[in-house]
C-alpha cells in the first residue's frame, strides 16, 4: 500500500504514563498520516484522554518514543507540541464569551503595531480561518457570546489552527453538536484534511466514525489494541474490540418481585432534548437508563425530577398521570434523585454531615414544624452513617473534607430518609473507588428490596449490568432496546453507539 | 485550492466603540437635563454646572480603577476608606508644611498607590476573593485613617489645592480642572482597554481566568496592576475631595465612597460578573448619579428622593445584563 511507505506525520510507540500506582496508559502506540482523519475509541478510563495530553504535551509520557516527520523529538509541555504544530481543541470551547472572535483566537499572541493591538492585520488573517473553515467573513469581529454552541466550536478550531497546525486533535466535538451542526463540522474536518492536516478525532458515537475516519486505533484498559483502516471494520467488530472478552462477572443473582409500575414514562417529549421514550420502572426493580454523552439520558431524569418539564407524552408515579413542577413537587410525590455532579448540585461541602443529610427534610424533623429538632437530626444521621458504613469520626464532619465515595454515600443517605417510591441515581458511581462502588451497588439493591423502584441513568456499562435488573438503551433522545441483566456488553454498547446490523 | 486576490477588507476592525447602555445613559442625561432646564432655569447656568461638574470628578476618577477591577472580576470596597487616609495624609503635609501642589499630589497618589498595591497583592497572590481581601483592608485603613486623625478634625488647610476647587483658580474657560482632567484620564484609558493587548488581557481575566492563564496571560499581574491603578487614581481623587471642600477636613471624609463609586460603574454597564465593561459608561454613570442629587436638591426634594432614584437605576442596569446574561445562555 502507498501509505505503507509514506513517513507517517506523528507516531508514538510503546508509550506508558503513570499516576501514582495507577498505570494510566501501557505500551500504547499511535501512528497518524499526513491529511488523514485518525480515531481514537475507547470506553471511559481506557486511556484515550491521557494519550491525547501525551500528544498535546499536557502530559509527559514516562517511556516510549515520539516521532515527527521520521525524527524523534521530545513534547515535554503544551508550548513543545504547539511549536511542533499540534492544536487541541476541547470538548467545552475554552472561548472568553465578551470578546470579539478575532481577539479570542489572537489572545496572548496578539500582533502589535507601535504599542498597540494590530487589528487589520488580526483581522485579515482571521477572514482566512473562516474562509477556511466556512464561516462568514464578518464574523471576525462578532461577539463570540452571540455565536451558537457550533459556531463557537468552529472559533476554538479556528484558534487552535491559527498557529499553523499540522495535527488537530478533536476530543468529543460531536457530544454537544446537533445532526446538522455535526454535518457542518465534517465538511470543516474534510476540508482540512484536504489541505494535508491530520485529524486525530475522539468520539463515542461509532457510527460517526465510519462517514469522516480513515483509521481507527482502538484501546482498551489503557493498550492500543489495534490500528485498522476503518473498511474493515463494522460498529459491531469496534464495540467488541473496545469491551474485549466477556467477563464472567459474578453477579448475584437477584429475583425481582413483580410489584405494580412505580415510574411510567409513555411517549415522552422534550423537544430538541429527547422524543417518544418509554420506560416502566417497578416496584422493587432497578432499571439502568444507558445512553452515551448527549443521548439525552440525563435530560430524561432532569424531567422526571422536575428539573425540566417534558413538552409532550406521559409520566406516571405510582400509577397516577403526574408532571413534576419542580423538585420540591417531585419530591412530594415521591421521587428522590441523586445527581451526576454531587459537588455541584448536591452537597453543601462546608455544612456538617448530619446538616447534609437533613437538608430538604427539615420539615419531618421539626417540632411543630418549625424548630429543627436536633437531637432527631442526630438520631437520624447516626442511623444512616451506620447502615451506609460511611467513614467518618462523627456525624458532625463537614463533607467537603471526606472522600469522594463517602460523600456520594452521604448525599444518598439524604434521599433514604423519606424512603421515595422512586429513586433516581444519575451516575452513581462517578468517580468514586472500587470498594465504594461495590457499597453503593450493595445499598442500592437493598434499597430496591425494601420497594423502592429505582431508576439508574449511567454511562458506566459494567454498572449497568451489574446491577440492573431490566437496561435500556437509549440513543439519539429515544428508547431503542431493552436488554436483560444478561446482555452482553458489545451488544449494549452496539445498541447505544449505532448501527446494530 | 486556488488563490485569488483578497478582496478589500468591507469588514469593520472592531465592534461599535459606544455600546447600547452609554447610548441610553447619554440619553437619558439629556433628558433629565433638558427637564431641569425647564422646571428650575438656574440649572443651566455656570453656577449650577460647575459645582456638578466639580462633584462628579472624584466619583468618576475612582469609577475608572473600579470598572477595571470588576472587569477582571474583582471588586474594591476598600475605596471609601482608602480616599480617608490619602486625604487625610495629604491634609496634615499640607497643614504642617510648606509644599507646593505638584508635591501635594504626588504624596497623594504614593499613599493611594501604597494601599493599592497591598490590596493587589493580598487579591493576586493569596488567591481568596477580593470582596473579602478589601473588606478586610477597608476595616485597616479605617483604623490607619483614624490614627492619623488623631483628635478630631485637620484645620486650616491651606488654599495650595485650590487648581482642582470650587473656586476661580479650579477652572479653565469655565470648565473645572478636576473634570477635565477626570475626562483626560477616562479618554486614555479607554483607549488602553480597547486598543492595547494588556488592555484586552483584563477581559480575558474576567471571562475566564484559568482560560486566560493557558492563552498565556500573566493574570497575576494584571490583577495586581487592576488594584494598584485604581490606587492611584483614589490618591489623585483624594486631592479633589480636599479641593473641593472648607480648610477643614473631618473624618466622615471618604464615607460611602465606595458604594457610589461601584453605583456609577455598575449604572454604567460594566457587568458585576466580570469580563464586559467601558470607562465611558462609568464616566456617565457617574455623571448621571451626580445630575439626579443636585436635581433633586435644585427642585428642593428630598434629599432621601435622589437614593431612591440611584436604586431604581443600579437594579435597572443589572437587571438589564442579567438579561442580556440568560437571552445568551438560551441560545
Amino acid at each position: 500500500m502507498a501509505a505503507e511507505t509514506q513517513i507517517p506525520r506523528l507516531r508514538l510507540t510503546a508509550v506508558s504514563k503513570r499516576f501514582g500506582a495507577v498505570r494510566a496508559i501501557q505500551h500504547a502506540d499511535l501512528t497518524v498520516r499526513a491529511g488523514q482523519v485518525h480515531a481514537l475509541v475507547g470506553e471511559n478510563g481506557a486511556g484515550k484522554s491521557t494519550m491525547i495530553k501525551i500528544v498535546a504535551g499536557a502530559e509527559t509520557a514516562d517511556t516510549g518514543e515520539i516521532e515527527w516527520d521520521g525524527s524523534p523529538v521530545r513534547i515535554g509541555s503544551t508550548t513543545d507540541a504547539i511549536a511542533l504544530g499540534i492544536a487541541t481543541v476541547y470538548q467545552e470551547p475554552q472561548l472568553f464569551p465578551e470578546l470579539t472572535v478575532a481577539e479570542n483566537i489572537f489572545l496572548g499572541k496578539e500582533l502589535k503595531k507601535q504599542g498597540r493591538v494590530d487589528w487589520a492585520t488580526q483581522n485579515t488573517r482571521v477572514v482566512e480561518l473562516l474562509e477556511l473553515l466556512g464561516l462568514p467573513a464578518g464574523y471576525a469581529t462578532a461577539t463570540v457570546g452571540d455565536l451558537s454552541i457550533a459556531e463557537q466550536q468552529q472559533v476554538s478550531i479556528a484558534k487552535a489552527l491559527s498557529g499553523d497546525a499540522k495535527v488537530l486533535i478533536l476530543d468529543e466535538p460531536s457530544a454537544i453538536l446537533t445532526d446538522a451542526e455535526i454535518e457542518v463540522l465534517f465538511d470543516v474536518v474534510r476540508r482540512l484534511t484536504a489541505s494535508g492536516v491530520s485529524v486525530i478525532y475522539i468520539s463515542h458515537r461509532l457510527d460517526e466514525l465510519f462517514r469522516i475516519a480513515d483509521e481507527v486505533t482502538v484501546m482498551r484498559d489503557g493498550r492500543t489494541i489495534g490500528t485498522y483502516p476503518i473498511g474493515e471494520l463494522s460498529v459491531r467488530q469496534i464495540a467488541h474490540l473496545m469491551v474485549g472478552e466477556e467477563l464472567s462477572d459474578a453477579r448475584p443473582h437477584r429475583e425481582v418481585p413483580a410489584g405494580p409500575a412505580m415510574l411510567e414514562l409513555r411517549g415522552l417529549t422534550r423537544t430538541g432534548k429527547f422524543a417518544d421514550v418509554d420506560v416502566t420502572v417497578h416496584q422493587g426493580e432497578i432499571v439502568a437508563l444507558y445512553g452515551l454523552v448527549g443521548s439525552g439520558v440525563s435530560e430524561i431524569a432532569a424531567c422526571c425530577y422536575g428539573i425540566e418539564r417534558a413538552t409532550g407524552g406521559t409520566l406516571a408515579i405510582a400509577g397516577k398521570p403526574e408532571n413534576p413542577r419542580n423538585p420540591e413537587h417531585a419530591q412530594r410525590l415521591g421521587v428522590a434523585l441523586l445527581p451526576a455532579n454531587r459537588k455541584v448540585e448536591g452537597m453543601f461541602g462546608f455544612q456538617s454531615l448530619a446538616f447534609n443529610i437533613s437538608a430538604g427534610h427539615l420539615r419531618l424533623l421539626s417540632k411543630l414544624g418549625v424548630f429543627v429538632d436536633r437531637a432527631r437530626e442526630k438520631a437520624v444521621a447516626l442511623d444512616l452513617i451506620k447502615r451506609l458504613a460511611v467513614r467518618t469520626p462523627h456525624e458532625r464532619q463537614p463533607i467537603s473534607a471526606m472522600s469522594g465515595g463517602n460523600a456520594q454515600k452521604v448525599v444518598l443517605a439524604r434521599q433514604l430518609v423519606e424512603r421515595p417510591k422512586v429513586l433516581i441515581l444519575a451516575e452513581p458511581t462517578q468517580g468514586v473507588d472500587v470498594g465504594a462502588k461495590e457499597e453503593i451497588h450493595r445499598l442500592i439493591t437493598e434499597l430496591a428490596e425494601e420497594g423502592t423502584a429505582v431508576l439508574v441513568v449511567t454511562s458506566d456499562l459494567p454498572e449497568a449490568l451489574r446491577i440492573a435488573d431490566r437496561i435500556q438503551v437509549v440513543r439519539g433522545g429515544t428508547t431503542t432496546e431493552e436488554f436483560g441483566p444478561d446482555a452482553k456488553q458489545v451488544d449494549l454498547l452496539a445498541a447505544a453507539a449505532g448501527g446494530s446490523e | 485550492m486556488t488563490i485569488t486576490a483578497t478582496p478589500p477588507a468591507k469588514i469593520k476592525n472592531l465592534p461599535s466603540p459606544v455600546t447600547g447602555q452609554e447610548i441610553v445613559l447619554i440619553g437619558v442625561i439629556a433628558v433629565l437635563w433638558a427637564a431641569l432646564a425647564v422646571s428650575t432655569p438656574a440649572f443651566l447656568t455656570a453656577g449650577s454646572l460647575q459645582p456638578l461638574l466639580v462633584a462628579t470628578a472624584p466619583v468618576a476618577l475612582v469609577g475608572v480603577g473600579m470598572t477595571i477591577v470588576i472587569i477582571t472580576g474583582g471588586i474594591d470596597v476598600s475605596v471609601g476608606a482608602a480616599i480617608m487616609v490619602c486625604s487625610v495624609i495629604t491634609a496634615k503635609t499640607l497643614v504642617g508644611s510648606d509644599v507646593n501642589l505638584a508635591v501635594a499630589v504626588l504624596i497623594s497618589v504614593l499613599a493611594g498607590g501604597a494601599l493599592g498595591l497591598i490590596n493587589g497583592f493580598l487579591i493576586a497572590y493569596g488567591r481568596v476573593h477580593a470582596i473579602i481581601i478589601t473588606f478586610g483592608t477597608a476595616n485597616l485603613f479605617m483604623f490607619l485613617g483614624l490614627q492619623i486623625f488623631g483628635s478630631g478634625t485637620v484645620n486650616g488647610i491651606p488654599g495650595t489645592l485650590g487648581f482642582f476647587g470650587r473656586g476661580e483658580a479650579g477652572r479653565t474657560l469655565g470648565i473645572p480642572h478636576a473634570f477635565l482632567i477626570t475626562a483626560l484620564i477616562t479618554a486614555a484609558v479607554w483607549w488602553y482597554l480597547r486598543h492595547t493587548a494588556g488592555g484586552r488581557h483584563f477581559f480575558a481575566i474576567g471571562g475566564d481566568a484559568q482560560a486566560a492563564r493557558l492563552a498565556g496571560v500573566r493574570v497575576q499581574r494584571r490583577v495586581l496592576l487592576a488594584y494598584l491603578t485604581t490606587g492611584v487614581l483614589v490618591g489623585l481623587a483624594s486631592c479633589f475631595v480636599i479641593a473641593q471642600g472648607t480648610s477643614t477636613l473631618d473624618q466622615s471624609v471618604g464615607s460611602g465612597k465606595e458604594l457610589a463609586v461601584i453605583a456609577a460603574v455598575v449604572i454604567g454597564g460594566t457587568s458585576i460578573m466580570g469580563g464586559r465593561g467601558s470607562v465611558l459608561g462609568t464616566f456617565l454613570g457617574a455623571l448621571l448619579v451626580q445630575t439626579v442629587a443636585s436635581g433633586v436638591t435644585q427642585l428642593g426634594w428630598r434629599s432621601q428622593l435622589s437614593d431612591l432614584f440611584v436604586g431604581i437605576f443600579i437594579i435597572v442596569a443589572v437587571g438589564a445584563d442579567l438579561l442580556r446574561a440568560r437571552a445568551r445562555r438560551s441560545r
